[in-house]
């Protein structure tokens, strides 16, 4: 009774919520405009775009978007799926082996990788940029895909070995010692129990680890020098200095290389929500 | 037997990952420790010693003031705006009275953050043009063109106008760790203060904030450690101009590096911001473990 | 036991080849070296446009010339500019360099050559004497060092003051010949109700170099210059640096708040739209503008300065051109010939506007009037002046650019800035 009293009182339209109901439409809209300017923008053109900042296009140019694709944004799309599939598939595989053997066995040998793998998390790409620049030259990897994907897998394994190890240590110790029982070995511990009990956590690191390698900029500027070998965000910046006044290809470009993130957003929020307070990845 | 054979074990599956973090992340750490002591340029095959000399410049250098100033206001202005309106954000979205509209707005205030930062900044490069830009237009529409101005090429306005970027696109990040986290508090605290006729401010202020009072910690230290990293925005919408007015460490950190060719002095500023964010990435995993515990 | 050891070794061995597998996978993408026949040669060709028209243009001709030569392979790659000039920076300290590539002339080009891996090619033009003869002689000084020429130069270029014509009509006025007539014509254009009477994108630091290389150049003994520009015994003391920076600052004044917020290709589109009547701009872009509008529009070059101790004629600019790497192959000297042919270079200024070095390359027919008018004043200059930020240090560059940016907003004084270019100076001659 009381309760239903209360929930009454709370879905009442008062004031305060009329005012909180159109502040948080502003905020919608200061957020949503600009993007479907870019969205309408992007099949103007260049005239337009300059003489008319707000109305729609007196002809949509959805040429644009062709043109887009062709100069080059296939192209960067390519590599960005490269490299982001490759990377993902390395995190999983090394990170999930190293959580395996930091969760399961104890010595002093673990403990220490523990701390190193923490510590790991205290270095920021930014920090190790320039030191990468120099190894990856005499490596002999600079401009080259692997100059993104091995820096990328280093990158993301402290985070992602952490948010697995912790899933991990759930598993009850039981199931293990029947494994054993049965005739498992280590590495089928962890390939038969271990990584068909955590699809929940490795779909996490998968959406984590994709989510940074396809947006990663700063890394993709400096050790990628060829147009053939760009990702999206730094070819991004050279479709603009190559593009002169081409502004509504430029767009059709933006727009291309945002939808798949939307599309991803869409469909695995809850893995995103859960992946993004557990694993902070603020870039 | 057995004892031997786990370690065997163990040590082989760490082996991959322990290569990667020692070549991709603890050698060039220390590498740039070592190369702050010379100074040498990205094409030469001789470093020269110079012992503390870039440690003695980054002190002197007016450039670099400006840039950690700058740093600290990205700091704030994020602390205001991103854990503090985010935190509103949440706690109205997980509001009862909202929860039907909830959804809509979660996926909208979030959208930003899975763009990638080429797109927005290139965005906002349109967003603040002097003569196409949709602020000035906008200022217009409304009647404050004395308002509108060159917002990026002003060397008052610039630094902000990056900032403003910033708040844009991430407040709906931080919003979501908000709302994960306002969701594992107990309804029977609201019920309870609702029958206590506590008001809806009263009782954001009396239990989201105090059960939160962990995530709010870490939010804010998450902020602060990007904004003192803070190179992609900076650099792609003004470059560290007019001038260096919106210089940040990690901009001026590239361009020292990779512009000028001084790759000691850049590896001094990397250390510099290596030390301050270390300091900071301790204090949140004491905050974090404290926590758990 | 020993099953498991093998199954954990089998993974790390998967994890290798697996890196090692897209390492391979990326070569063939970089340089398609692999699955070359015996006999086939592989020439690697390098330039900085990534953009069009030229990536096409440049394509189609290697294309052309790998039909006429079955046996060669070309893999071009290209980068921007900035990037143009780090990555050929280190390319040549690794001994790594491409067979053919692009380099500016002057300053930048004794870099490479200073490396010792670049091909001298005087042999080969003595052998060659109508391929030689066929390159406007002039242009060569920017490729020869110590009477070696180095580089075979092909586009040429200056920079000017572009007017619209029309506008200067209506109010009576005409190119300025004096900077004080030049500042007189400003202030009619602003009386005239043009807010903007010159436009330039300042956030492109190169702008701000090219007016600030000009000024200097007209106002500077050259003797001076030849010792400051060179970092090993620069020291910037003239008091003729401090009043060229104020002649900056005062042109700033005339171009508005928006030049600092954009970029020179904003600052020309302006132009072209007739928005504002004057802007400071390279020939090679004239075809940009004539794209864009039918707007009648001449160039004048930086008028003279009172009081200037440098050649008051001299034209800002350089030639760009090709070179070789010493162990660059026999195919692609001819490579470099077909580039350069009379053929190749009459189909580039068609296509692209960018006048060239070659004999018969520019006619009236590929050309507009006033790029001939341009190509005109190139040939007979006085004398050029290189581009400032290739011919500084780039540390003392970057000073002289930001410090721009910073007087145009009114933050900073060319005392200030002349103080900060001493301090670097000194530390540079160390």
């Amino acid at each position: 009774m009381m309760n239903k009293r209360i929930r009454k009182q709370k879905n009442r339209m008062t004031l305060g919520n009329l005012v909180v109901s159109i502040v948080l439409c502003i905020g919608s809209i200061i957020i949503l405009y600009p993007l479907l300017w870019m969205v309408i923008s992007s099949m103007k053109s260049y005239d337009e775009i300059y003489n008319n900042v707000w109305g729609l296009p007196s002809k949509w140019l959805i040429e644009n978007y062709k043109t887009a694709w062709s100069i080059g944004i296939s192209n960067y799309f390519m590599n960005s799926v490269i490299v982001t599939i490759i990377t993902v598939l390395s995190v999983l595989i090394i990170a999930s082996m190293a959580a395996f053997a930091l969760s399961r066995y104890r010595s002093r040998f673990i403990d220490i990788a523990l701390v190193v793998i923490m510590s790991g998390m205290m270095i920021n790409p930014q920090v190790a940029l320039i030191p990468l620049f120099d190894i990856l030259t005499k490596l002999g990897l600079i401009n080259t895909r692997l100059a993104l994907i091995l820096p990328y897998i280093a990158f993301r394994l402290p985070l992602s070995i952490l948010l697995l190890r912790s899933y991990f240590l759930s598993i009850p110790r039981e199931i293990q010692e029947s494994a054993i029982i049965d005739g498992c070995s280590e590495f089928g511990i962890y390939r038969r129990i271990y990584l068909p009990m955590s699809k929940p956590i490795l779909m996490t690191t998968i959406v984590l680890t994709s989510f940074y390698a396809w947006n990663e900029f700063l890394f993709a500027t400096i050790f990628i020098d060829s147009d053939i070998l760009r990702t999206i965000p730094s070819g991004l910046m050279n479709f603009r200095d190559a593009l002169r006044t081409d502004w509504g290809v430029l767009l059709s470009g933006m727009v291309i290389a945002t939808i798949p993130m939307i599309i991803l957003l869409i469909f695995i929020q809850k893995h995103l929500v859960r992946g993004l307070s557990e694993g902070s990845v603020k870039g | 037997m057995n004892k031997f054979k786990n370690k065997i074990a163990a040590f082989l599956f760490l082996l991959p990952c322990l290569i990667f973090l020692f070549i991709f992340v603890f050698i060039p750490l220390f590498k740039n420790f070592y190369n702050s002591f010379f100074e040498y340029s990205v094409f030469s095959t001789t470093k020269d010693f110079v012992g503390l000399d870039n440690f003695k410049l980054l002190l002197t250098d007016k450039t670099i003031k400006v840039a950690l100033l700058n740093n600290i206001r990205y700091a704030i202005i994020s602390v205001i705006f991103q854990v503090g309106l985010g935190l509103v954000l949440a706690a109205v979205l997980e509001h009862q009275f909202f929860r039907k509209l909830a959804p809509f707005f979660r996926v909208t205030f979030f959208m930003p953050v899975m763009i990638s930062i080429s797109v927005i900044a290139l965005l906002f490069g349109f967003i603040y043009n002097p003569q196409i830009g949709i602020l000035n237009s906008f200022l217009e529409l409304v009647g404050l063109e004395t308002l509108s101005k060159a917002w990026l090429g002003n060397s008052s306005t610039a630094i902000y106008a990056v900032i403003a970027m910033s708040q844009w696109q991430s407040v709906g990040y931080i919003m979501m760790l908000f709302i994960v986290a306002i969701q594992r508090i107990s309804k029977e605290l609201y019920e309870a203060a609702e029958i206590d006729g506590a008001s809806k401010i009263k009782q954001f202020f009396y239990i989201t904030v105090p059960q939160v009072k962990e995530t709010l910690f870490i939010n804010i230290l998450l902020t602060i450690t990007g904004s003192m990293l803070v190179f992609n925005e900076p650099y792609i919408l003004t470059n560290g101009g007019p001038g260096v007015s919106s210089m940040t460490m990690a901009v001026y950190m590239y361009q020292s590096g990779f512009f000028k060719d001084r790759m000691g002095y850049a590896s001094t500023i990397a250390i510099t911001i290596f030390i301050i964010t270390a300091i900071l990435a301790i204090i949140q995993i004491r905050i974090s473990h404290t926590g758990k515990d | 036991m020993m099953k498991r050891k093998m199954t954990i070794l089998g993974l790390l061995v998967l994890i290798i080849s697996f890196t090692v597998g897209c390492s391979k996978a990326n070569d063939v993408e970089v340089s398609s070296d692999n699955g070359v026949k015996e006999d086939q040669v592989v020439i690697d060709f390098f330039h900085r446009w990534p953009n069009e028209p030229r990536k096409s243009f440049y394509q189609e001709k290697a294309d052309a010339f790998m039909a006429l030569n079955p046996n060669v392979k070309i893999n071009i790659d290209a980068v921007l500019n900035d990037s143009y000039k780090e990555k050929i920076r280190v390319l040549v300290s690794n001994d790594d360099l491409p067979d053919i590539f692009t380099s500016w002339s002057d300053s930048f080009a004794l870099n490479l050559v200073s490396s010792g891996r670049i091909m001298p090619i005087n042999d080969i033009l003595e052998a060659d004497t109508d391929w030689k003869d066929s390159i406007i002689a002039s242009q060569f000084s920017g490729f020869t060092f110590d009477e070696v020429t180095y580089g075979i130069p092909f586009t040429i270029d200056g920079k000017a003051f572009f007017y619209n014509k029309s506008i200067f009509a209506e109010n009576n006025l005409e190119a300025p010949k004096t900077y004080a007539e030049f500042i007189k014509v400003l202030d009619a254009l602003q009386a005239a109700g043009y807010e903007i009477p010159i436009v330039e994108g300042l956030t492109n630091a190169w702008a701000i170099s090219h007016y600030e290389g000009t000024i200097l150049q007209r106002l500077l003994d050259p003797r001076v210059t030849e010792v400051d520009y060179n970092e090993t015994t620069g020291t910037f003391t003239d008091p003729g640096y401090v009043r060229g920076l104020e002649i900056f600052k005062e042109l700033t004044q005339y171009m508005g708040d928006v030049s600092t917020a954009i970029d020179h290709e904003t600052a020309r589109n302006m132009f072209a739209k007739g928005e504002s009547p004057i802007v400071y701009m390279q020939f090679a872009e004239i075809k940009m503008v004539e794209d864009q509008t039918d707007m009648d529009f001449g160039f004048f070059n930086f008028p003279s300065i009172e009081g200037g101790k440098g050649d008051q004629n001299a034209l800002t600019g350089a030639p760009e051109g090709w070179m070789l790497s010493k162990n660059a192959p026999k195919e692609a000297v001819d490579f470099l010939k077909f580039l350069t042919s009379k053929e190749t270079a009459y189909d580039f200024t068609k296509a692209d506007g960018q006048l060239n070095a070659i004999i018969g390359g520019v006619d009236a027919e590929n050309s507009s009037p006033i790029s001939m008018e341009a190509f005109n004043l190139v040939i007979e200059a006085s004398a050029t002046a290189p581009w400032f930020d290739n011919a500084v240090n780039i540390n003392i560059a970057d000073i002289f650019m930001r410090g721009g940016q910073s007087l145009a907003t009114g933050e900073s004084t060319p005392q200030d800035i002349m103080k900060e270019v001493q301090a670097e100076a000194d530390r540079l001659r160390k």
